[in-house]
């Protein structure tokens, strides 16, 4: 279990480390030729995204053939906690997505924390976000799991660990506005978790899946810079505490397609009794 | 958050606002006119002639002609005084085995080639969206590639 945020970097780079071996290993090159940009960022669950969404595209700019990875780190300070993640994902051939995310949820005010290990696949189903009338269209599974779930068993959770099941599409029109490329993206999820999975899974008010929209629209200044809003629509399972749907304004900048840092402001609305959970957002991504 | 949206609606409507200068201009102007896609054209063929993955496609190809048809195609899509008498994009490209790996390459160069020339975003933007739809047309014919 980890402990510290070092621990936390450690495994991190470990794993990071982990997937370039076994790529190099199996003889394939990395890196992709897919343009800058077009596989988006890391979501906050470790799939390629916005920062609370997964997008259609899969992560890295790997193409048919060709392999990609990414490794993240984000952060969000929030008015009564702080939540951390960072992860991996790699992009078969711009057909399979694989990654692995742990989240940490810092409780500022309550006191203590939780942590979720979420394993993530996503497969392109057709398409392209460029080329493709209707874009990238891909399906996708979370497979998350509370490292210890006794403190969301007490508000009335369900279950500790839970799969999210999505399908996203994701689409850019060119020159749209301003001459500017306009990049749109919904998302629609089948889940049961509490808080993404932090408060756990199904509740008293409803034990069941329910189904979820999220969606967000992104205007490239320049190729390397976007900026944009996300909303994420969120289940309320828990009689103990109101859940609300999560919003984010955002902008993200490619410094190469190795490199990208991602910005936002949150307002994640009331999380565990605490209202106007507002904050900042941070997210690094290194890109193979 | 209110403030932020605002400011991010502002931000919109004063580009939206400078995008609508010269309307009556075509792409093609924006692109240099006809010089401006002869140097574009030229400079794309050196940078696939330098580009190994790439290059192979072209062996037993005559690059003048490829090259004169190519611009008179990027004329007739830019709106310019020209009209694309060569194949179609199917019949152009098939049972090359170009994959989708290839054509994100050459969108790439092509990119490259514009802003080398000097093309300013909103003119390489509004190309590369009449550019887009023909990958299907390309892509329709390829056989599996060879390797
Ligand atoms: C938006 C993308 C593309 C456009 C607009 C385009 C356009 C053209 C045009 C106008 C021609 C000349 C047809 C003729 O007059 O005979 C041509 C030929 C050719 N294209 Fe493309 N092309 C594109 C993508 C590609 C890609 C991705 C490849 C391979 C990697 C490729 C390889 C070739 C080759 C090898 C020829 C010459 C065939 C011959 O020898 O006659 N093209 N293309």
């Amino acid at each position: 279990m980890m402990t510290s945020p070092f621990l936390f970097m450690a495994r991190m780079i470990r794993d990071a480390l982990l997937v370039i071996a076994l790529c190099l290993f199996a003889g394939q090159a990395l890196a992709g030729s897919r343009l800058l940009a077009t596989g988006g960022v890391s979501q906050i669950e470790g799939a390629a995204g916005g920062g609370l969404s997964p997008w259609g595209v899969l992560a890295g700019s790997a193409s048919e053939g060709e392999l990609a990875a990414t490794a993240f780190i984000s952060t969000a300070p929030l008015s009564d906690y702080t939540l951390t993640a960072g992860g991996i994902a790699l992009n078969v051939h711009d057909r399979l997505e694989l990654s692995l995310a742990h989240q940490h949820l810092a409780l500022d005010t309550l006191g203590g924390r939780l942590e979720q290990q979420i394993a993530g696949a996503k497969l392109r189903l057709f398409g392209d976000l460029l080329y493709h009338p209707w874009g990238v269209w891909s399906l996708g599974v979370q497979h998350k799991r509370l490292d210890d779930g006794s403190l969301p068993r007490v508000i009335g959770a369900h279950d500790v660990q839970g799969n999210d099941i999505y399908l996203s599409g994701s689409k850019l029109v060119f020159a749209a506005l301003a001459e500017r490329n306009l990049l749109l993206n919904l998302t629609l999820r089948s889940t049961r978790a509490n808080q993404g999975g932090l408060l756990g899974f199904g509740g008293d008010l409803e034990p069941g899946r329910t189904l979820v929209a999220e969606g967000s629209v992104g205007l490239f200044l320049t190729p390397r810079w976007i900026i944009g809003a996300e909303y994420r629509q969120k289940p309320d399972n828990l009689s103990f505490a109101r859940e609300d749907d999560w919003r984010s304004l955002y902008t993200a900048y490619f410094f190469s397609p190795q490199l990208s840092l991602t910005g936002a402001v949150l307002d994640l609305g009331a999380i565990a009794g605490l209202e106007h959970q507002h904050g900042g957002y941070l997210s690094l991504q290194f890109a193979l | 958050m209110k403030r932020l949206v605002l400011a991010l609606a502002m931000t919109t409507l004063l580009l939206a606002g400078c995008g609508q200068r010269a309307d009556h201009a075509t792409l093609y102007d924006a692109l240099g006119g006809r010089p401006g896609v002869e140097a574009t054209v030229e400079n794309l063929m050196y940078r696939i002639a330098d580009d190994p993955t790439l290059v192979g496609f072209f062996t037993n190809t005559n690059i003048d002609h490829f090259a004169a048809s190519l611009e008179q195609q990027l004329c007739d899509l830019a709106d310019g005084p020209c009209h694309y008498d060569g194949p179609p994009m199917d019949r152009a490209h098939q049972h090359m085995g170009i994959t989708n790996a290839d054509f994100n390459r050459l969108v790439g160069h092509m990119e490259q080639a514009l802003i080398a020339e000097g093309v300013l975003l909103g003119a390489r933007n509004r190309l590369l969206g009449r550019l887009a739809p023909l990958h299907g047309e390309i892509m329709r014919r390829q056989s599996p590639p060879a390797h």
